[in-house]
């Protein structure tokens, strides 16, 4: 039984200063204090975010709108930036990023969940997880956001791409963005067309915003043409990067401008086992990105772009090259196991990048 | 190595010998899960239990039933969190569980010395080039001669003195090994080097300190409690914990029968021969669950050095088969019980503080 509201919880999180200044100079071991605070509140912590599920909504045949409440703890959210979100599965926790469909400043946010055929987590997600329970999120992150200037706008989005732009859109208008508002939504049937009714309560409250559909399934697709009579001087875009790549390369030809912003969360492109190619390696605290062979180390490359990775015996013994994966897929060069789990440490000495990846190094 | 009987492996057993090991390792790895995570959490329960519980009990002061029992849960309770908890987190053991509370890179343990520099004089110093002389500093940590190999200087002369010193101040001896002093004395780093490192460290001694000889024994003085008897009672489960950890640790690579190497092995040293050096340099501990569970599982040293980073109570089960491979390979498979096994060590310091013994 819970000793304090979640409201309670989120105002005495303001308080905890002095214990979060104790537990980051080791007077105090983070985890001990958290094991206290989660018996006054299952989702209070120090300094991780935890959030309550309030409301489950279907908003499409294939996608859930969850409604959270989060603890004092997420710092700066946008609607628009994505988080990780965190189950724990066999005893391994895992975790999957999802876009924010809204941010309030009392601690609500909303994120939408598509059904993904095999997808396990996201099919535990869905039919397991109920109102009231608490689960774990990471910091936002993304740099998606609404343009400054006051000129009309464009939003493509694929699929669940319509997630992050939903969010966006929402926050635009509501602080009474008042140039023109295109969407269009490419979806592959009728089930599929999330939040259709919200949509279309926007387009019929903001007389500046439109939305158009797509159906895939019945042989409509994006393209060029149909984009040249799409109006904008800002693009926003987001979906499979096929779809993405394919609407930027159209948009750059047609010559509509450079203010482009585009998403795609299709998984970076994995190469086949035996195959040996180029690769992009992302060096995301030294914000380096170089070309890299899917054949070596990641401790040699990092090293080879002039990085200091910590690291020790070079040969998976000591853990002390330790990093984060935040993307891609990495291949243990010891036993061939491929790791994809963002969050997931690695070791860059008998880790080889399997496609593009992105380390916390 | 005169000491072993072992048979020497050809290159192709060599290969073979480390292939059945690797595979050994995948079928753990693939395996590992939720009864794995449940144990450690429930590990970190016990340790949590057995140190609060033992605080509170160090509070009646003086009465000898509730200090003794107060003084050795708090013991048991650091003895549990520095070897099955601390120092295989620390070994990334439960890196896959991706939980940032068991990760190794972070984990900061309840000992004097920093976890930073254990990872790195015992995870990667210690680890890599395991009983290889003049590499791995944790053969004889520099004040004690255990090998006919090692040069014998005067000072080895008084050892049964160092050892005994050193087995008291245990957590201080681990701790200053990476501040390298000797090599300050000699010059060969400079004062400059060593600084940052004698600021963590005395950072961590104060934390330490702090709390065991000030905030508790303070607390006592509040709730009207002895602070001196709660003071003595943390004094004393810190050098319970001492003399256990110095005597799990001695008996896991200078028993009678562990082999110490020349530098020139490490020489194009392949995976198959990193494995029968570790298997050679390693000994076991016989005994029942409590034994293993007290030792961190160190009582099953070899599979530890065989498989660093597998959790620890994964190696019972491995004893099995590495003993089975150790024996079709014709190696010895060094096992014996722990008074058995530290009575050598024991014999080992004894003989070789003199240096007539060193052609023995």
């Amino acid at each position: 039984m819970a000793l304090l509201s979640l409201s309670g919880a989120r105002w005495l999180a303001a308080y905890l200063q002095p214990l979060r200044q104790l537990c980051a100079n080791g007077w105090l071991r983070e985890a001990d204090v958290d094991l206290c605070l989660r018996q006054l509140h299952a989702a209070l912590r120090l300094n991780r975010v935890f959030a309550q599920v309030e409301a489950r909504r279907w908003v499409a045949d294939d996608m859930l709108a969850l409604q959270l409440r989060c603890n004092g703890n997420a710092r700066d959210w946008r609607a628009g930036q994505h988080v990780q979100l965190y189950l724990e599965q066999d005893g391994v926790r895992h975790g999957r990023s999802y876009s924010l469909t809204s941010v309030a400043t009392d601690g609500h946010i909303e994120i939408a969940i598509k059904r993904q055929p095999g997808g396990r987590l996201s099919n535990l997600l869905l039919d397991h997880l109920e109102v009231g329970e608490v689960i774990e999120l990471g910091q936002a992150f993304g740099e998606f956001a609404w343009p400054q200037k006051h000129n009309a706008v464009l939003l493509l989005a694929a699929g669940s791409g319509i997630t992050p732009l939903l969010g966006l859109l929402r926050d635009a208008l509501a602080r009474g963005f008042a140039a023109p508002v295109t969407l269009l939504h490419q979806v592959r049937h009728q089930g599929q067309q999330a939040f259709a009714a919200e949509l279309q309560a926007l387009s019929a409250r903001h007389a500046n915003f439109q939305v158009q559909r797509v159906f895939s399934g019945e042989g409509d697709r994006l393209s060029a043409e149909r984009l040249a009579a799409l109006p904008g001087d800002h693009l926003r875009v987001c979906g499979p990067r096929g779809f993405v790549e394919q609407a930027c390369g159209w948009w750059h030809d047609a010559e509509r401008g450079s203010s482009v912003q585009s998403e795609s969360f299709s998984p970076l492109p994995l190469l086949a086992e035996t195959e040996a190619g180029e690769v992009r390696l992302s060096f995301a605290r030294s914000r380096q990105q170089v070309s890299g062979s899917s054949n070596a180390n990641l401790l040699e490359q990092a090293e080879a772009a002039g990085l200091r990775p910590a690291h020790g015996c070079r040969q998976g013994i000591c853990t002390s090259c330790t990093c984060l994966l935040l993307a891609g897929t990495v291949r243990d060069l010891r036993s061939g196991e491929l790791f994809a789990e963002p969050g997931q440490p690695i070791r860059l000495c008998v880790s080889a990048p399997h496609g593009d990846v992105e380390i916390d190094l | 190595m005169s000491h072993r009987p072992d048979r020497e492996l050809t290159p192709a057993e060599l290969e073979a010998f480390g292939q059945e090991l690797d595979e050994l390792r995948q079928r753990t790895l693939a395996d590992l899960g939720e009864a794995d995570a449940r144990y450690i959490r429930r590990v970190r329960g016990v340790v949590r239990l057995c140190c609060w519980a033992g605080r509170a009990l160090l509070m009646f002061g003086w009465f000898p039933p509730t200090w003794l029992l107060g003084t050795f849960l708090l013991g048991l309770g650091k003895i549990l969190e520095n070897m099955e908890l601390g120092h295989n987190v620390m070994h990334g053991q439960y890196d896959w569980m991706n939980d940032p509370e068991f990760a190794g890179r972070q984990y900061e343990w309840d000992i004097v010395g920093p976890a930073d520099f254990w990872r790195h004089t015992h995870n990667h110093v210690h680890h890599t080039y395991t009983n290889v002389l003049g590499m791995d500093d944790d053969v004889g940590y520099g004040v004690v001669r255990l090998f006919p190999e090692q040069r014998w200087k005067p000072f080895y002369r008084w050892q049964p003195l160092w050892v005994t010193i050193q087995a008291l101040l245990f957590q201080y001896a681990v701790a200053i090994q990476h501040l390298r002093l000797d090599k300050l004395v000699k010059g060969r780093i400079s004062k400059e080097e060593v600084r940052p490192l004698a600021r963590q460290f005395s950072a961590k001694l104060a934390r330490q300190w702090g709390k065991d000889y000030l905030a508790f024994p303070l607390l006592a003085l509040l709730l009207g409690a002895n602070a001196m008897a709660v003071l003595t009672g943390n004094l004393v489960a810190n050098l319970l914990r001492n003399l256990w950890t110095f005597l799990v640790i001695f008996c896991g690579h200078f028993t009678e029968k562990a082999a110490v190497f020349a530098p020139e092995i490490l020489q194009g040293e392949t995976r198959g021969h990193w494995y029968l050096r570790q298997l050679r340099g390693s000994s076991n501990l016989s005994g029942g669950p409590l034994l293993h569970i007290l030792t961190g599982n160190l009582s099953h040293q070899i599979e530890h050095h065989l498989f660093p980073d597998l959790p620890a109570r994964r190696y019972a089960e491995l004893a099995r088969e590495v003993r089975l491979i150790a024996e079709r390979h014709g190696q010895h498979y060094n096992c014996g019980t722990l008074w058995g096994q530290f009575a050598t060590v024991l014999r080992r310091i004894w003989i070789y503080r003199l240096p007539s013994a060193g052609t023995a």
